[in-house]
């Protein structure tokens, strides 16, 4: 089996796959942990939410509109948590803001329970991604190259706006040094705020272009959770750098453990975890030194 | 240092006279409502022990309590030891984990220990989750509780057991303010406050750490041994996060660095849970929304709220006292 090409091109796709989805769900956190200092665990709520959103849509406006729609309904839902609970906790110590998230947590997991109910909710992939790819001799279902194209597609759109637009430069600067930046006349407050509802609207992406490949459950934010604070804490926080380095880690490592050492896949992690830890406490690549 | 203030001690002999009175009245329902109460309390305070006063938030506390648990249920059931020794030994083994976890994690502070922490505490969910050995995500069924027969108690008997998990509670308290009260204690409080002064002052910062994260771990293994034997059974769920988690929100109810808030955080989080799963099952969302209260209000907790609230006048209430003792003693020396 692992002399087979087929294989190897089948799982380095599996585990780009989902270094993908990760990726959406972690640079987003990242950022917002590195340019405000603010730990937000409700952000697996609402990846949940995004899917919950393109469903809800996809049953009636077609699959294309739920993933341009959904992304902005939870960066609305986001903006509204900005203004009710976060700006307010700004201030406050990271276990606060811990337990505040953690809360929310709750309680936005109630609340789709509410809504939708406990029942799993499925959609179904586009007509136009259905099919299979022929990669190498291997087929591969379209849908899920889509979701690698995707997020190359945003990995390299975030990196052009970081490194090269003004934007991007007054984002650097607030994650490198926040009280500096506001002296040099950048509104930080507003800089967070954009930055916070991007966060949001990938993190309903992720959730959105999850929805057909998963079965939408209102724990799917609480299973996707501590992935991605895996992949933020051995990237380093604050950086796009540390966000893919450990998606891919995370991917590849999830992925390949599964199929070639079953016995010991899921502890090899979470070890991974402890030793990037041990070795540099603040992960791979942070964005500060 | 922690202090008992008269606050604490009034607070604490409401909570034993509480639990004496609901020990000898209560039903078979509320026996073992009263012993989950009991046992959650002893995990919050090894988790008060170490986030209270160590400043180590740490998410590997129900993983802890899980190995305790499953310690104690292989080596009584698979091992074939007597169940006293056996839940000795889980104590053992999970005071040396939680060491092991306190010296590695030593070095990472703030989000990155709390992420050490849960890498750890996930490490050993998988562990349990994936071994048949111990029964995979189906569980193990316990020995059985203590036979206490000699002394005549038999723990069988819902009372005698919430009664016996309540002097253990105690003797985890008096440890809990032992610690704190040594120079390990001292130690611990200092490096808080001030990690690099501390260790300016040539003190073995991962030492201290990871000898209060071994007592706490000692105390989360206690608590899993009683659960194994109130519940008679144990699953990997024990060892999730989420049961960090809630312990964690247990203590930031109560108030945290108090360790007589936690207590009450226990009741209150335990009797919330049940009352309100009676009348909807959306228990969490209420349990949420308190948290986000609880955490905005900017108060330490219910304990934290009430010692500000009175601390301020009973303490001055009774230096009152004090001063006209005082001064009654001075007019008699005079």
């Amino acid at each position: 089996m692992t002399h087979d090409l087929g294989f190897w091109t089948l799982q380095t796709l599996n585990a780009l796959q989902l270094s993908m989805l990760l990726f959406l769900l972690s640079i987003g956190l990242t950022v917002i942990f590195g340019l405000m200092h603010f730990v937000n665990l409700a952000h697996g709520a609402l990846y949940a939410l995004g899917a919950y959103f393109a469903a809800t849509i996809a049953s009636t406006a077609g699959f294309w509109v739920a993933l341009l729609v959904a992304p902005l309904g939870v960066a609305v839902v986001g903006m509204a948590l900005y203004g009710g609970l976060i700006s307010r906790m700004r201030k406050s110590g990271p276990m606060a803001q811990v337990l505040v998230t953690f809360g929310l947590i709750f309680v936005l997991l109630d609340l789709s329970r509410i809504f939708w109910g406990d029942l799993a909710l499925a959609i179904n992939t586009p007509a136009a991604l259905s099919g299979r790819v022929d990669i190498m001799g291997t087929g591969y279902p379209a849908y899920r190259l889509f979701i690698i194209a995707l997020g190359v597609a945003i990995f390299a759109a975030l990196a052009l706006i970081l490194s090269r637009t003004q934007i991007g430069a007054m984002i650097r600067a607030g994650v490198d040094n926040d009280a500096m930046a506001a002296c040099m006349g950048i509104n930080v407050e507003r800089l967070f705020f954009i930055v916070f509802c991007v966060g949001c609207a990938l993190a309903g992406l992720a959730g959105a272009v999850a929805a057909p490949l998963l079965s939408v459950t209102p724990g799917m934010g609480l299973e996707i959770l501590i992935p991605t604070l895996i992949v933020i804490v051995i990237g380093g926080l604050g950086s796009l750098k540390g966000a893919i380095a450990g998606s891919l880690i995370y991917g590849f490592v999830q992925t390949f453990g599964a199929v070639l050492l079953p016995g010991v896949a899921s502890i090899l992690i979470y070890a991974l975890l402890a030793a990037v830890l041990l070795l540099k406490p603040v992960g791979l690549f942070p964005a500060k030194g | 240092m922690f202090r008992h203030t008269p606050l604490r001690y009034a607070a604490l002999i409401v909570l034993f006279s509480g639990a004496v009175f609901t020990a000898f009245t209560a039903g078979y329902f509320g026996m073992e409502i009263l012993t989950e109460i009991l046992i959650l309390a002893i995990l919050v305070l090894a988790l008060d022990l170490v986030a209270g006063f160590g400043g180590m938030v740490s998410l590997a506390h129900g993983a802890l309590m899980g190995l305790g648990a499953y310690a104690f249920v292989a080596l009584a059931t698979k091992g074939g030891l007597d169940p006293v020794v056996a839940a000795a030994a889980a104590i053992a083994i999970t005071a040396g984990t939680g060491w092991i976890i306190g010296a590695i994690c030593a070095r990472s502070h703030g989000i990155y220990f709390i992420m050490a922490t849960l890498a750890f505490g996930q490490m050993g969910y998988s562990y349990f989750f994936e071994r048949p050995f111990f029964g995979g995500d189906d569980g193990m069924v316990g020995p059985g509780r203590f036979d206490l027969s000699f002394i005549g108690v038999d723990l069988n008997d819902g009372r005698s057991f919430a009664l016996f998990c309540l002097a253990l509670l105690g003797l985890v308290y008096l440890i809990a303010v032992a610690t704190l009260r040594s120079g390990l204690g001292r130690s611990l409080t200092g490096v808080m406050h001030n990690e690099k002064r501390m260790r300016a002052l040539g003190l073995t910062v991962w030492r201290v750490k990871a000898d209060v994260f071994g007592i706490s771990g000692a105390m989360a293994g206690l608590a899993g041994v009683l659960a194994a034997q109130h519940i008679m059974f144990i699953s990997p769920k024990m060892l999730h996060w989420t049961v960090s988690g809630e312990a964690l929100v247990v203590v930031i109810l109560g108030g945290l660095g108090t360790l007589v808030g936690p207590l009450i955080g226990a009741v209150a989080f335990v009797v919330l849970k049940h009352e309100l799963s009676h009348v909807t099952t959306y228990w969490h969302l209420i349990v949420g929304l308190v948290l986000i209260a609880v955490v905005m209000s900017r108060a330490n907790g219910i304990f934290g709220f009430i010692e500000a609230r009175f601390g301020p006048r009973t303490d001055r209430m009774i230096q009152s006292i004090q001063t006209r003792d005082d001064a009654k003693e001075a007019v008699k020396d005079a």
